[in-house]
């Protein structure tokens, strides 16, 4: 509840700061409240809060654990804005205002107990995201990015609401836990293909929003316009906030009906993984590619969803909270790369990486890490996040659904070694200079390296903690 | 007799400390690797030297400060399930014992590599691979399950392989590199499904448990007969005991200061820590123990023969140090488990010391290793022919250097135990003594059979590198106290102070730990041996000295046996016939046959295929919002539709 507050406070804080038109204090200025954020959030680690607002939020340690993440995540992201700031963008206020608000949102998502919540969150979320989508006012594909999120997400709003409706009306209630009893004890029996059309309703919904197949084809091509700057948030932060509240309505309000809804998703999770990976395999964009790759990262994490039989604590919420911590650092990083390298090369295909190993040895080195970490190369935090969601739904028996993973997964390393194939095999085109880059970057991607390695080498005090 | 297992017990000192002694040295690798060229030669080894300095004197302050076993915990390391692995530490007198070897001995010769590798222009690599050297074989003995141990193992493993190939523009000595790691493969498989067998019939791989577990159980359990010959497997490897010994004498291809700390003073006991850290499995299995004597004595003996004739001065060391390697295992095998860590502490004296001083010949002769090129040498390197004498004495045996101590008291141990051993080990006693005082007296004594111009730079070596000769060297001489046997007056401290860590094997086989030969068999055998070392020091005398016998060239001619041992037994030869040529065809064969027949097609189609997909993906992917939103709509109806039956 307090990084709420204080996320709201210090977004509106950070829209005055913007009037001061003093572009410079404003990073560091963004950056500190962040962490505050980060720090008054893990104080709440272990406290048992009484739910919030007439029972629709509550803050236990899965909401402190995932807003951790997802704040991590921005924190460690702002500085790859440094570029705006050197260009004395006059929004840049307002881009962080913005961030800052969706992250209210993201913690609404991850905390919510009441459907509104959810959606209140969702479009909070949502809404910040098409601005920012469409941020790079004078490029046409920013604005085409930003209609299409636009256009699609409101479509799929539409249907999670009518799912939310529906779902109220099968059970009368949009609290979580009352839904729970009422999902698996219905009074009335000819409501219950009202209640089953809602939950189904309800999976596209969400589903959309952690672009997982059928519903990602907007992924690519929002992914690509955006900036991408805001591509690394969209793929972190929404994801992992995404996936939170995915887990929380499956595991929460509808345990009893998981006969029903897991068909289902292991059809939407096998299909994530063979679309998401396929089509990245093909692509010769950088940017491209790691969309594709975020769409079959949605389909692993969907693995644990399958395995969480209806539980919000054990080895698949823990392996969805490593997967998710292990996933934001490489994606940031790899995204962070790529934005410092596409800004001065003026392009983000494969061959823009060429020769970097050689001008760049730092940035080469930290894309490295993030893409070894992202194909789930042992000693990568990615390793061990793929081992836990397989080990889980292993120890459940869906053997299938896992060889099929690790199968995919192969698919993946093809895709995941180019980069690192036109950084250290490839030259450089002639009189290339190295990509600037400033103190602060360097250390965050230092730093995000670090942390890579650090979860893939002792992954114990962060594996068990849900 | 104190409580042995504590392992709840609570660390003394801040955990910082014990992190610190790995630390250290993993510091000067970083620095020392990452600012490789920056770094002048003398800085660099500063730095490798001082960090293994600092920790060595933590050590040294935990050791004095000593009084109950215990466990340090870094951190939980892994937890999957069952299976819990803690990053922990075990400090108890074994491995207090093996931190104070590793990092004495290991300053000593870091200090010494800085006179040696002086010219070298690679100084920073070598400290930098040193220190990491230094950092793997601590985590190897202070991890407190068998999961740091192995990942030390390995740790060790790859810095041999780093060091022997040290100057890769050799090819034959990347070849040796090579050969080394290859070999050392074999043993740790063996290791590796140890391990896991431990794992399976413990549900645990920590040594507390383990061991705990295991003093219940009965002795010849067939499953701990299968987990320690495993583990022995692996003790092979490490410590080249037959048949997989052949790496070692290669490895001298390294720098010498490898050779000393790597090849013969640390990482080659490695195995025998591994033994003893697991001495209650060793103790319940019989079989096992009889397997590692037999290994052990053929082993000493097999390579004190090879000694005989080698003329380079380091080959013989190299067979000198697997002859010794072979001692400590028979002693590990007729249950002397305390004298087998006495005879390494012993043998990484006299080794270290010899090793080193063959490095300060081999640094006054310009690169010259030829015994036959030598002589002569002692007026040029007083010092190092003192030193040198002196761990000739101590590995012979003879009375008062360290090596007649442990030498002895494994002969001892091995007498009442089987008395064919026993002569194999007094054999290998004299045959030790003869070739060790051949090297002396063709290196020292005699003329110089050198060329003029190496005669000219004839120098005693920089002091950096005669400190660590003679420190070593008074280790050498009177390290042996430290075990002396009871009768004498003496008092066998070392045996009493690791008595704690046998407590289980104790309990399970008393009789084996309270024999106590009575005192006139003991002196019989100690005469024995010493009578056994001073023939082969006279034999050597009157062949090399009065006689002034040199050994043949090259190309001479050579009687069948002498020929046989010249040549090393043929084993290289022999295993190249019996294991690389025929799995060098094999592998052509699956080259030609299954991978460009079978499975490139099969990958290729599976790459096709991928790749096909993508393409038709890209179909769907048109950019245009309208079939998007077709394509959702078809989804939503999809799911609904396949729903329909479950509503």
């Amino acid at each position: 509840m307090t990084s709420i507050i204080l996320l709201s406070i210090f977004g509106i804080l950070n829209l005055f700061m913007g009037f001061m038109r003093s572009n410079k204090v404003l990073l560091p200025g963004a950056m500190l409240l962040l962490l505050a954020v980060f720090g008054a959030n893990l104080a709440d680690w272990n406290v048992v809060h009484a739910p919030y607002f007439n029972n629709m939020l509550v803050v236990d340690n899965y909401t402190v654990a995932f807003t951790g993440i997802v704040v991590l995540t921005t924190i460690v992201l702002l500085p790859f804005s440094r570029s705006y700031v050197v260009a004395g963008e006059t929004n840049l206020a307002e881009y962080y205002a913005l961030l800052l608000f969706s992250l209210v949102g993201a913690v609404m998502m991850i905390g919510y107990n009441h459907l509104i919540m959810l959606f209140v969150g969702i479009e909070i979320l949502s809404i910040s995201m098409y601005v920012l989508a469409g941020s790079s006012k004078r490029d046409s594909r920013s604005n085409e990015a930003a209609l299409k999120y636009f256009l699609m997400g409101a479509f799929a709003t539409g249907i999670l609401l009518f799912g939310i409706a529906l779902l109220y009306g099968a059970t009368g209630t949009f609290v979580l836990s009352d839904l729970a009893g009422a999902v698996a004890a219905p009074e009335n029996a000819s409501l219950q293909p009202m209640l089953y059309i809602g939950i189904l309703m309800m999976i596209i919904g969400i589903g959309f929003k952690v672009s997982a197949a059928p519903f990602h084809f907007w992924t690519p091509d929002v992914y690509e316009g955006t900036p991408t700057f805001f591509t690394a948030f969209m793929s972190t932060v929404v994801k992992t906030a995404g996936f939170a509240a995915f887990l929380k309505l499956l595991a929460v309000a509808l345990p009893g009906a998981q006969g029903f809804w897991l068909p289902t998703i292991q059809a939407m999770c096998a299909l994530t993984l063979l679309l998401g990976n396929v089509g990245a395999a093909v692509q010769t964009s950088t940017k491209r590619m790691l969309a594709y790759s975020s769409v079959s990262h949605a389909g692993y994490l969907l693995i644990g969803l399958v395995a969480s039989r209806g539980n919000l604590t054990g080895d698949a919420a823990s392996g969805i909270f490593f997967y998710s911590l292990a996933y934001s650092i490489a994606t940031i990083a790899a995204f962070g790369v790529l934005k410092l390298v596409a800004d001065h090369r003026q392009r983000d295909d494969y061959a823009a990486l060429n020769g970097l190993g050689k001008t760049n040895p730092l940035l080469a080195f930290s894309m490295t890490v993030a893409m070894l970490s992202l194909a789930g190369i042992p000693l990568t935090g990615g390793f061990f996040g793929k081992f836990f969601l397989l080990a889980a739904a292993a120890g459940q028996g869906y053997i299938g659904l896992v060889v099929f993973a690790v199968i995919m997964s192969m698919v993946g390393l093809y895709y995941y070694l180019r980069p690192l194939i036109a950084m250290y095999l490839r030259p450089a085109e002639e009189g290339a200079t190295p990509v600037p880059v400033d103190g602060i970057q360097t250390a965050t991607l230092a730093l995000l390296a670090l942390l890579s390695i650090v979860l893939g080498i002792v992954p114990g005090f962060l594996s068990g903690i849900l | 007799m104190q409580e042995t297992v504590l392992p709840g017990a609570n660390a003394p000192y801040s955990t910082l400390l014990y992190v610190l002694i790995p630390l250290l040295p993993f510091l000067g690798f970083l620095l020392n690797g990452l600012l490789n060229r920056k770094l002048s030669g003398t800085v660099a080894g500063l730095i490798g030297s001082a960090t293994v300095l600092g920790s060595f004197l933590i050590s040294v302050m935990l050791f004095l400060n000593f009084e109950y076993q215990y466990t340090v915990q870094l951190f939980d390391w892994i937890s999957v399930g069952s299976l819990q692995i803690p990053f922990q530490y075990q400090i108890d007198q074994l491995s207090l014992i093996m931190l104070l070897l590793v990092t004495g001995v290991g300053f000593l010769i870091h200090v010494y590599s800085i006179g040696y590798m002086h010219h070298d222009e690679n100084v920073g690599k070598f400290f930098s691979f040193l220190n990491l050297f230094i950092f793997s074989m601590l985590l190897l003995v202070m991890g407190a399950n068998f999961v740091i141990l192995f990942i030390g193992w390995e740790g060790v493993g790859l810095c041999s392989y780093l060091l022997i190939g040290f100057w890769n523009k050799n090819t034959a000595y990347n070849n040796a590199a090579k050969k080394a790691f290859i070999i050392n493969r074999i043993g740790d498989l063996g290791f590796l499904l140890g391990i896991f067998l431990i794992y399976l019939t413990f549900d645990s791989v920590q040594y507390a448990e383990v061991f705990q577990k295991a003093s219940t159980m009965q002795i010849g359990t067939g499953v701990i007969t299968a987990i320690t010959l495993l583990l022995f497997v692996g003790a092979m490897g490490k410590s080249a005991q037959l048949p997989l010994y052949t790496w070692l004498p290669d490895a001298m291809a390294g720098p010498t200061p490898v050779s000393a700390l790597i090849h013969a003073a640390t990482m080659v006991t490695a195995g025998i820590y591994m033994v003893l850290r697991a001495n209650v499995l060793f103790t319940l299995a019989p079989d096992t123990l009889q397997v590692v004597a037999i290994v052990g004595a053929a082993t000493a003996l097999f390579a004190a023969t090879i000694g005989l004739a080698q003329n380079d001065i380091k080959k013989v060391l190299a067979y000198s140090t697997v002859s010794q390697l072979g001692y400590m295992f028979l002693a590990l095998g007729v249950m002397g488990y305390s004298t087998s860590l006495f005879h390494v502490l012993t043998h990484a004296f006299f080794k270290a010391l010899m090793f080193l001083g063959a490095g300060s010949v081999i640094h006054a002769m310009s690169n010259e290793q030829d015994l036959r090129r030598m002589g002569g040498l002692r007026k040029a390197l007083p010092i190092t022919f003192l030193t040198f004498l002196i761990g000739c004495l101590a590995i012979s045996g003879i009375p008062p250097f360290s090596g007649f101590f442990s030498k002895d008291e494994i002969l001892a141990h091995a007498f009442e135990h089987n008395k064919v051993l026993w002569a194999m080990g007094l054999l290998t006693a004299f045959l030790t003594a003869f070739y060790m005082f051949r090297l002396l007296f063709l290196a020292f004594f005699g003329e110089f059979r050198g060329t003029a111009e190496q005669k000219h730079h004839l120098h005693e070596s920089p002091a950096s590198m005669t400190f660590p000769l003679i420190v070593l060297a008074v280790l050498a001489a009177v390290g042996g106290f430290m075990g002396a046997p009871m009768f004498t007056g003496g008092h066998h401290y070392l045996a009493e102070y690791l008595a704690p860590i046998f407590t289980y094997s104790q309990r399970l086989l008393p009789a084996a730990f309270n024999a106590e030969p009575d005192h006139n068999t003991e002196l019989m055998l100690m005469g024995l041996s010493v009578a056994a070392g001073l023939l082969g020091i006279i034999l050597a005398y009157v062949f090399y000295v009065v006689r002034a016998q040199r050994p043949a060239e090259e190309e001479a001619q050579r009687s069948g046996p002498e020929s046989l041992v010249y040549h090393k037994y043929y084993i290289d030869e022999l295993y190249n016939a019996v294991f690389t040529r025929p799995i060098m065809a094999l592998s052509n064969g699956l080259y030609k046959f299954v991978e460009n027949g079978i499975i490139n097609p099969v990958v290729g189609v599976f790459g096709r295929a991928v790749n096909g997909g993508g393409t038709l993906l890209r179909y769907v992917q048109t950019g245009a919002v309208e079939t998007y939103l077709i394509l959702m709509v078809i989804g939503i109806v999809l799911i609904l539709g396949l729903n329909f039956g479950r509503f």
